[in-house]
Order: C-alpha cells, then structure tokens, then sequence
C-alpha cells in the first residue's frame, strides 16, 4: 500500500471528523454561525482531498480532465466558506474585498466550466506516471489556459483579504491578536504555497500532482485549533461563571443579612413611592408586620399632614437624587402604626439596579436621643438659673437699697399727707400732688420688683432682638447701688448704632452682671488709679463684641483660659461657676468669651454675640 | 433765732417726701440732693439739724462733721439709712451722727428725732451763747482782777490774797468789788460759777 493511499483518505475523513463535530456545536447553537462555515471548508477540503487522489489514480487524460474541471465547485465553496468565516470569526475584513474574491472565483468557475478542459488546461497533451514517496501517480502534460491566470489572480485576492483582515484584528490587540495571526498566517501559508506549486507546474518547470488538499489541510488545522480552544474557553467561562455566580449569591446574602441586621430602619422605595424591602428594625419601628408594607405605599409610614406635600418632595428628590439627610435640618416625623409619630434621622441614598431606581431611606428613632439632649439642655438651664440666683443674692443689699428707696417716699409722702389733712386748713392741691408722687414711687417700687422677678425665675430660653447697650444700662441701674457702696466708678464707651443682636434678656444681662461684679471683687483691695471699670460695646465685622474691663490685679498669664472652666476660682469665696456660666450662655448665643490683661494693669473680659 | 431742717438725699423721690413730711410738721425746711451742694449752701449760724442718707456716693460721715466744723457749725446729724444692720449703726454713731434711723422711717419717729436734735441744737447754742459772754466779761478784768479772781475762786480769805499778792487787804477789797461788777456777779457763790463756766484757769 502507498503513502499516497493511505494519507489522502485520511486526511479526507479527519477533515470530515471536524466538519461533522463542528457542525453538532453549530446545531446546538445556531445563532454562531463560524463552526458552521468551518465544517463547510472542512468539507470542501475533504472532497478536494478525495477528487485529487482520483486524479492521481487517473487512467485517462479525459478522466484527469473531467475530474480537473470539477474540483472547482469544492475550491469555489472553500474560497466562500474560508472569506467568510473570516469575517463572522473575526468580525474583520474588508467586505468589499470579500466580494471581490467570491466574485472572482465565481468568474473563475464560470470560465472553468465554458472552457475546453477547464481554466487551467486548453488541453491535456499526454498523461503520466510519476513516482511519488515510492509510488506511481498520474500527472497530466497540458496546455495551460490563459484564464488560468484570473485563478492564480483569485488566489491573490485571498491573500490580501486574509492579510488585510489579520492586521486589522493585530490592531484591535486583545487575546484575538495571536488568533487572527494563526489562522491570517496559515491562509495566506496554504495559498501561497499553492500558488507558488501550480506556477511551477503549469510554467512545466516541474511534472508533479497539485497536492491542494495538503495545504488546505494546514488551514482547517489551524482553524479547528481555534475553534477547539473555543470549547475549552467556554468550559472555562462557564466555571468562571459559576464561580462567580456562588460569589454574588453569597454577596446578596450578606447583604441582604446586612440589610436585616441593620440597628435602623431601611425602607427601599421604588419611583411611585411603593415600599420594595424592608428590613427587622423597619418593623420594631413602625409597628408594621413586613407584608403589611411591601408593596404598599411609603405614604403610610409618614404622618397625615406632610402626606401631601411628600409626594413633591418625592419627585424632586427622583428627579435630582443624591443622598442626603431628609429634611434639612428639621426633624422629621414617621407615624407609628398605633398613630403616634416618631422622632427620626432620616437619609437618603438613590440606589440604580436593572429594574430601575429606588431610593433607600435609613431612618433612625431618636426620640430617645431628643429626650437626653433635652435633658441635658435643662440641667444646663437648671445651673444657669441657679448661678443666676446666687449672684443676685450677692446683689441683695444693693438690690434692697433699690426697692427701699421708693419705699421709704411712698411712706413718708403718705404720712405728709395725713398731717396736712390733719390741719384746719387742708391744702388739698398738696395733697393731690402727693399721691400723685405716692402712685409713681409704688410703680417704681413695682418695676423693681419686676425686674428682680425676671432675674429671679426659670424661663424658656426665649431669643429677641435686642440691643447690647440697652443691656448694658439696664444691668448698670440694677447694680448702682451696690457700685456706689464698693466705691467703684463705672464708664461706658457704647457705640452708637449698634447692630442688635438676638438673644435671651435675662441670660445677657445675667452675663453683664456676673462680669460687672467680677470686676468690681477684683478691686476689693483697691484698683490702681481708684476703683474704675469701663464697659465698652462696638461692632466688630458680623459680630458685635461687649467688654469689661477693671483696674483690679489682672489674672496670670496661664488662667486666662483655665478661668473659663466649673469651679476655677481665685475668690476667697465663691464656686467659681460665673464665669463657666457666663461661657455656656455666651455660647449658646453663638458667641465667644474671653479674658485678657490691660496694658495699663487690670484685666478685661470679653465676648462676642452674633449681630 | 430761726431753726433749719437741713435734708439731704440723692433720691429726688426720697427727699420730696421727707420735705414734704417735715414741712407738715411747720419744720423749715431746705433740701440738697448732695453733700456738696449741703456744705457749699451752709450757713454756719444756722441753727436746727441735719438729716442726711447715709447710703450717698461719696460719702464718709466722718469727714462731713469735719467740713461741718471747719464752717464753725456744730449742728447735730441725724443719719439714714437703707441698710439696719450693726456695723453700720456703730459706723454711723463713730461718725458723730446723733441719731441713726433705717429707712422707710416712721414719720412720727423721724420728727421726734429731730425735735430733739433740734432742741439739743438749741440748748447746746444757748449754753455756747452764754460762754461767750462770760468769757467777754473775763477779758475786761486787768490782769490783777484776774488774780484776785483765781485766789477768792480758790476759797482764799482777802487777807490770805493780801498776804499772796503782797499788798493790803483794803487793796483786795477793792479789786475784788470791781471783779464783782465786771463779771456782774451777785455773790461769790454766782462768781465761782461764772468763772468755771468762762473757763478760768
């Protein structure tokens, strides 16, 4: 047995075993269509495989011829299904040029069947036998057709169709490069090398069979390589897949358990406001079982009065969504489902999926939160009040002296008016004068005592306009007495024209006087030029800024701060409270204290209230 | 000889009130809303009283009794005030005030103080008035009337001041009946008297 017999048929039925594997892929997946133009060429080779070991086996020129003439429909399939795998495999090549090789094959086929033998032979002269590996193999001697070069022309455009293609997908870069180089690379190969055999032969420079389906079978190698690694990276895609499949599932556990978990309410919203998810805390909050609310509108959860504006908060926040906090610094209520309505920190995240945009709102219960700031803000009010009645106790002597006054005219008026009404001759235009003086005097009386009342009870903490120099002049009346005992002067430098600021009477004037009596301790042993303190008050940018400052022995460097603190003191009595206090008002004014030291000895004390 | 209420107090209301009170009671009265404005408008003969707050800016009793006397006035000072506590009250007695009332002050209470004050004024002038006099009549004696008067102040018999003063006893006799009509003293006992009084060393 020969060589030739035996390859031949072989190669024929490997090409035939990959066609037929590569078309079960294409019949299990239709819609790709490259495995079914590979079993095409894969089955043109085969036929081109076994018409050419016919013709080896050829016993007449006109068996050689016929068989010749017909190997051009399997070329011409070829050329097709080659041209065009190209283009669905790689998604490259030009498609003009594709159309150029189908139709110049077609011409070449066309020519073939009209000629005398076929395009390549006018005739054969003579036919044959040539040892090849040791066998005997019929060769035809011709005359070659001039169309043979419009073949050999063909060949040519399927070269630069292939070569062309291959560079685009080199370009393209990727994992595709290596495979568009392969495949380009063994074409171009196999059709050179064809072209190159077939010159030779029909050039008569040597007398050998064509052997075409040898270097075709370079290219269906080639491109069942291809195709194969395809398989194999389908497997590993899917595993690949698979694998993350596990991860994402996992993933939208945890985060489902996440969501669950969470110490706040989540509620995730579609667009129309319709409650998608809700999570264990949603529930504890809001009194709801889960499948009362999914898929019931978030409106519900809300409490009756803000149900209709909600609905246009909604689309705004739909059509510009960011997260955010809701509701801007206002608190925010949620109704329970018994009706009563919930304190609660809400924020705002858009969240995008597949099935369109939701919006994930965490809302936290911070009635308890509230209810502990509140607490503390009375403790705060408790000991400010407090402070404010010890000083006052302080200013009692001069605070009695105040009310004393009014007093003792009312009583010596009124006793006047007894004696002249005693007398024979009552001068009733007297009289009338006096309690006309006793009624203003009891009004003085009575506005002390107001004044006092103020100074002396807990109120809300209650802002007004007001102005600092009013302030200021009001305290310094209050104290005057009491200045006028400690023998101490008191100055105001206050600016005209002040920007009033907002704030509470009682808690500013309480900060005045505490920083009015501080000063006039700090003098006790006698200030240094007499016993002086000035109150200034001026605007300074947005703030308006009040001092106070004495002529006493000033404070060491290292207290300026510390004196700002609870129960720093450098009295021989006293809590050192005031001046905390006097902090934690100033503060809550949105302002700023301060002490410095005077060039000249002393010491001032500052603060700031926003105008 | 005309008696003043002398009202000072820095509350307007406070002192309309007092005057008002005191001019019921027929006191005339002039009232000053300040220490300074007191001193500056006094009269150093005027007699009566002061009534004064205690509680005024600037103040310090001590130095007003001074200002009082270097204006040769000795007028008594009753004291007001708000607060009734002790150390004030000693403070206000140290100061020479002779009286201390707290503030609102009965009416009736206040006019009985100065009642007093005033006729305590009134006795304490008449007594100074009468000093004067005596001490008038002490410098018309000469300066031997002047010894003659200590030694019969001294209890000593004419014939003892003879025998002191190195002359005759008809010699005493006569200085001493002029001492006697000069000091127009009726007896000797009235003589000592007006000598102790006039301050006769």
């Amino acid at each position: 047995m020969s060589w030739i017999t035996v390859l031949w048929p072989m190669m024929a039925a490997a090409c035939i075993t990959l066609a037929l594997m590569q078309l079960l892929v294409w019949v299990r997946m239709p819609s790709r269509r490259a495995p079914l133009l590979f079993a095409i060429a894969a089955l043109s080779v085969a036929a081109i495989a076994g018409m050419e070991l016919a013709m080896m086996r050829a016993e007449t020129a006109g068996e050689f011829g016929a068989l010749q003439r017909w190997l051009h429909v399997p070329g011409f399939v070829l050329f097709v299904s080659l041209v065009f795998f190209v283009r669905v495999y790689f998604g490259a090549g030009r498609l003009w040029l594709a159309w150029t090789v189908c139709g110049l094959r077609l011409i070449v086929v066309a020519v073939n069947f009209l000629s005398d033998v076929s395009v390549n032979y006018k005739e054969i002269t003579a036919l044959h036998q040539v040892p090849v590996w040791g066998d005997a193999v019929s060769v035809a001697e011709t005359v070659v057709n001039p169309w043979s070069r419009l073949a050999t022309l063909s060949l040519l455009a399927l070269v630069v169709f292939v070569v062309d293609a291959a560079i685009a997908v080199w370009n393209r870069g990727g994992e595709m490069r290596r495979r568009g180089a392969l495949v380009g690379s063994s074409i171009a190969l196999a059709v050179t090398l064809i072209a190159a055999r077939n010159f030779l032969i029909h050039e008569g420079f040597i007398l050998a069979p064509y052997l075409i389906s040898a270097s075709y079978m370079i290219v269906i190698v080639a491109m069942a390589y291809e195709l194969g690694s395809d398989i194999h990276r389908s497997a590993q895609l899917a595993r690949e897949l698979q694998e993350s499949d596990t991860q994402l599932r996992e993933s939208e556990q945890r985060f489902r358990l996440v969501v669950e978990e969470a110490p706040n309410a989540m509620v995730m919203v579609d667009r129309h406001g319709t409650i998608a998810l809700v999570n264990a805390m949603t529930e504890k909050v809001f009194g709801y079982r889960r499948d009362e609310l999914i898929g019931r509108p978030v409106d519900m959860l809300l409490p009756e009065r803000i149900r209709g504006t909600h609905a246009g908060h909604r689309g705004r926040y739909v059509a510009d969504p960011s997260a955010r906090a809701m509701g801007a610094n206002r608190d925010v209520y949620g109704r329970h489902k018994d009706g009563h309505g919930i304190l609660l920190e809400v924020s705002l995240n858009p969240i995008r999926t597949d099935k369109g945009s939701y919006v994930l709102a965490s809302a936290i219960d911070i009635s308890d939160r509230r209810k502990m700031e509140k607490a503390a803000t009375e403790l705060r009010e408790e000991l400010v009040h407090l402070s404010r009645v010890a000083m006052l106790g302080e200013l009692s002597g001069s605070l009695a002296h105040e009310l004393n006054q009014p007093l003792a005219a009312i009583l010596s008026n009124a006793q006047a008016a007894q004696r002249f009404l005693g007398q024979d001759a009552v001068n009733l235009a007297e009289v009338r004068e006096i309690l006309g003086d006793i009624v203003e005097d009891d009004k003085r009386a009575g506005e002390v005592i107001r004044r006092l009342r103020t100074l002396l009870k807990k109120d809300e903490v209650q802002f007004d306009v007001l102005d600092v120099n009013d302030l200021a002049q009001e305290v310094l009346k209050l104290m005057r007495s009491d200045l006028l005992n400690r023998s101490v002067a008191v100055s105001t430098t206050l600016a005209p024209a002040l920007p009033p600021v907002s704030g509470d009477r009682v808690q500013l004037q309480q900060v005045l006087l505490n920083l009015l009596i501080n000063a006039c301790d700090a003098m006790d042993h006698g200030g240094r030029g007499g016993k002086q303190i000035v109150v200034r008050s001026a605007p300074a940018g947005s703030v308006v800024e009040v001092s106070v400052a004495d002529r006493g022995r000033g404070i060491p460097a290292g207290d300026l701060e510390r004196i700002f603190e609870p129960f720093v003191t450098t009295k021989s009595q006293g809590l050192g409270l005031g001046l905390a206090v006097c902090r934690t008002i100033v503060a809550g004014h949105g302002g700023r204290i301060w002490a410095s030291n005077n060039a000249g000895g002393g010491a001032t004390i500052h603060f700031t209230l926003p105008s | 000889m005309s008696t003043t209420v002398f009202l000072v107090d820095d509350d307007a209301a406070v002192l309309k009130g007092l005057r008002r009170l005191l001019a019921s009671a027929g006191l005339n009265v002039i009232a000053f809303e300040s220490p300074q404005d007191f001193l500056e408008g006094l009269d150093g003969d005027a007699g009566g009283c002061v009534v004064l707050d205690y509680s005024m800016p600037g103040l310090n009793g001590l130095e007003l009794q001074q200002a009082l006397a270097a204006r040769g006035s000795a007028l008594p000072v009753i004291f007001l005030t708000g607060k009734g506590d002790i150390p004030t009250s000693v403070r206000a007695m140290k100061d020479g005030a002779v009286d201390f009332l707290t503030k609102p002050v009965d009416g009736e209470v206040l006019l009985a103080a100065i009642r007093a004050a005033i006729k305590r004024d009134r006795s304490q002038r008449g007594e100074r008035a009468e000093r004067t006099d005596i001490e008038r009549r002490l410098a018309t004696l000469t300066a031997r009337e002047r010894e003659v008067l200590r030694l019969v102040v001294a209890g000593l018999l004419n014939k003892q001041i003879a025998a002191e003063l190195g002359t005759v006893e008809k010699t005493v006799k006569v200085h001493r009946a002029r001492v006697m009509e000069k000091m127009r003293a009726g007896s000797l006992a009235e003589l000592v008297r007006l000598a102790g009084k006039g301050g006769l060393d």
